[in-house]
């Protein structure tokens, strides 16, 4: 990086870190840190909601992704509208009405404190997990940059996001995603822009998409009835509204957000508002990928996008294996260019048989590159065998920093810290809260102070902060990141949300039945999570429904017992 | 901004009707996303 992109950086990272800082300012009491007052209007709700869930992870894996396999990855939000709906009808009314700091809270007046306590120590496990992966993905950046350990730049980036979350408290983690949205958002058009420009002079925008296309990239709808496959049109409905319905409706994280507007419309618009900007959004982030997919398809790509790996690999015993695979690779690329070449004439003269040909041509010669990096990956864990083989999260930053204007590589690299930041701070500040009310105000400390409680908010920020860095070590062996994320949400999300709809609908079940079902039908999500019996997506469903069925049943049998027993009696 | 009723939601006159849009929205994207797979693939 040139000293002006440091300079754009570190101007950026110190500008939104003191600006969280100057919001947090005076004093604040225990309901201003958590709730800010509950006085944000509906702007402010969407912004931090799409902030939240838009951690750094979706800039840095969503390109990746697209890149090496296309653009199914946006059928995974389509439930997401209709999780909206649902929540602006029941769960934000309730919320509001009851006043309640988290959602758990509403648990323990609707059944018993068991199964509050079950829920909240569900989520603190969830979102501890998926927070250390959140740190982990902006840590990449600095490794690549510096060319060090991630686990340097891990515990640097985890310990910026504590101090801020620490000062910021809810109300300036909202101010702060505010101005965090409009810059990504800037940065984002920015970037799609320059690969765009970085494309041969004969190559437009929709040509590019064309190319792609004609490689497999631009897979955005699969109507398939595969339960197998990850990313279709059902699985993104069907188990995207759960998956969605679950983390909207039931993870604090996001409850927190929400929870900060200033009345039950103000909620209700900004999450609305959210269901219609997410999707469009997340189609151009995966699209940026599938430019960068069609732009490497004329400049040479690096052999591993990720360097520190392919520099370990080199100063090892297997360099010379490494130098000959690199040999074969130039061979193979410059192969490649001819079928390139070929299409993108046929595409010209809009030949279809030609079309056709050099398309086969060029996967042949798709699959050649990747049955050498597969060569490649084999000597990486052979020298390694905790080497990170999977380097998706590593396309797109190894784009930006290799060939966007100097200037424009800080400030995208600071956009991926903001979100970052932002989404990490959120999550903090919800492990926060449900820890001091849902744990330490109720069964610990029930009559301290409210200066007691901020205190012990500030420390529990600062404690999940360092479990979230110790788990962030740990997601390099994860695979791709935004998958991690989703998987680990889905063990966990399904049971969660079953125990809130049967709050909602099925009022004559009570707490030990829905206690009971939960324990249960979490060993069951775990089983099939374990065994792979479905994509995991479809784990929301599973366990959603489990929850409610054996509520039911639960309730049935505790009822004829008591039946029973005052029969006999 | 300032003239809408704190009630409503911006745009229509029910919050059904705001829903009626966003699930109309969806219907539009998927449509449309279809549309670009078959395009361009």
């Amino acid at each position: 990086m040139s000293i002006l992109d440091w300079g754009v950086l570190i101007f950026t990272l110190t500008g939104i870190v003191s600006y969280g800082i100057y919001k947090s300012r005076g004093n604040q009491d225990i309901k201003e840190f958590l709730l800010g007052n509950q006085s944000l209007p509906w702007y402010h709700v969407c912004l931090s909601v799409m902030a939240t869930q838009a951690s750094a992870i979706t800039f840095l894996s969503a390109p990746g992704l697209a890149y090496s396999s296309g653009m199914s990855f946006v059928q995974f939000y389509f439930g997401l509208p209709l999780a909206m709906i649902v929540l602006c009808i029941t769960f934000v009314p309730i919320f509001h009405r009851l006043k309640v700091y988290t959602a758990y809270e509403f648990l323990e007046q609707r059944f018993n404190l068991k199964t509050r306590v079950l829920t909240a120590f569900l989520f603190l496990i969830q979102r501890g997990l998926s927070t250390g992966i959140t740190i982990y993905a902006p840590s990449i950046i600095l490794s690549t940059i510096l060319n060090i350990d991630t686990t340097y730049t891990t515990i640097f980036i985890g310990g910026l996001v504590i101090f801020y979350t620490v000062y910021g408290g809810t109300k300036a983690v909202s101010y702060t995603q505010l101005l965090q949205m409009s810059i990504i958002f800037s940065g984002l058009f920015i970037a799609g822009a320059m690969v765009v420009y970085l494309l041969p002079d004969d190559v437009g925008f929709v040509k590019a998409i064309s190319m792609a296309g004609k490689m497999g990239r631009t897979n955005a709808i699969d109507f398939s009835f595969d339960w197998d496959n990850q990313y279709t049109v059902w699985s993104g409905i069907i188990g995207g509204f759960f998956l969605q319905l679950s983390y909207f409706g039931t993870d604090q994280s996001q409850v927190g957000r929400y929870l900060t507007g200033s009345s039950v419309s103000e909620s209700r618009l900004g999450l609305l508002m959210n269901g219609l900007v997410k999707i469009p959004m997340q189609f151009l982030i995966l699209l940026i990928g599938v430019l960068v997919f069609t732009f490497y398809q004329y400049e040479k790509p690096p052999l591993f996008f990720n360097s520190y790996e392919l520099n370990k690999l080199e100063k090892s015993g297997y360099s010379s294996e490494l130098n000959q695979i690199k040999l074969e690779y130039n061979q193979a690329f410059s192969d490649k260019q001819k079928q390139v070449s070929e299409l993108s004439k046929a595409l010209n003269n809009e030949d279809t048989q030609a079309i056709d040909q050099s398309r086969s041509e060029l996967r042949v010669a798709d699959e050649k590159t990747k049955a050498l990096r597969g060569k490649l990956t084999g000597l990486m864990q052979k020298n390694d065998p905790d080497a990170e083989i999977n380097d998706n999260n590593y396309i797109f930053l190894s784009f930006v920093t290799q060939y966007l204007p100097k200037g424009l590589i800080g400030l995208l690299i600071a956009i991926i810290f903001l979100a970052s930041m932002g989404s990490t701070a959120s999550a903090l500040n919800s492990l926060a809260s449900t820890t001091v009310i849902d744990v330490y105000k109720r069964l610990i400390n029930k009559e301290a102070s409210d200066k007691n409680y901020l205190l012990a908010s500030r420390l529990s920020t600062i404690g999940w902060g360092a479990v979230c860095i110790v788990m962030a070590l740990y997601a390099s062996k994860m695979g791709n990141l935004i998958e991690a994320v989703n998987k680990l949400g889905s063990y966990i999300y399904g049971t969660i949300l079953g125990v809130f709809l049967v709050a909602f609908y099925l009022k004559r079940v009570g707490g030990r039945a829905v206690f009971y079902s939960a324990v249960c039908t979490e060993i069951i999500v775990c089983i099939c999570g374990y065994y792979e019996v479905v994509a995991y997506l479809w784990l929301n469903v599973i366990g959603c429904l489990t929850v409610v069925i054996l509520a039911l049943l639960f309730e049935l049998i505790i009822k004829k017992a008591a039946e029973d027993e005052s029969t006999a009696v | 901004m300032k003239n809408r009723n704190p009630d409503l939601p911006p745009f229509v006159k029910s919050w059904n009707q705001f829903y009626l849009l966003l699930i109309g929205w969806l219907i539009l994207l998927i449509v449309a996303f279809y549309c670009f797979t078959w395009y361009f693939g």
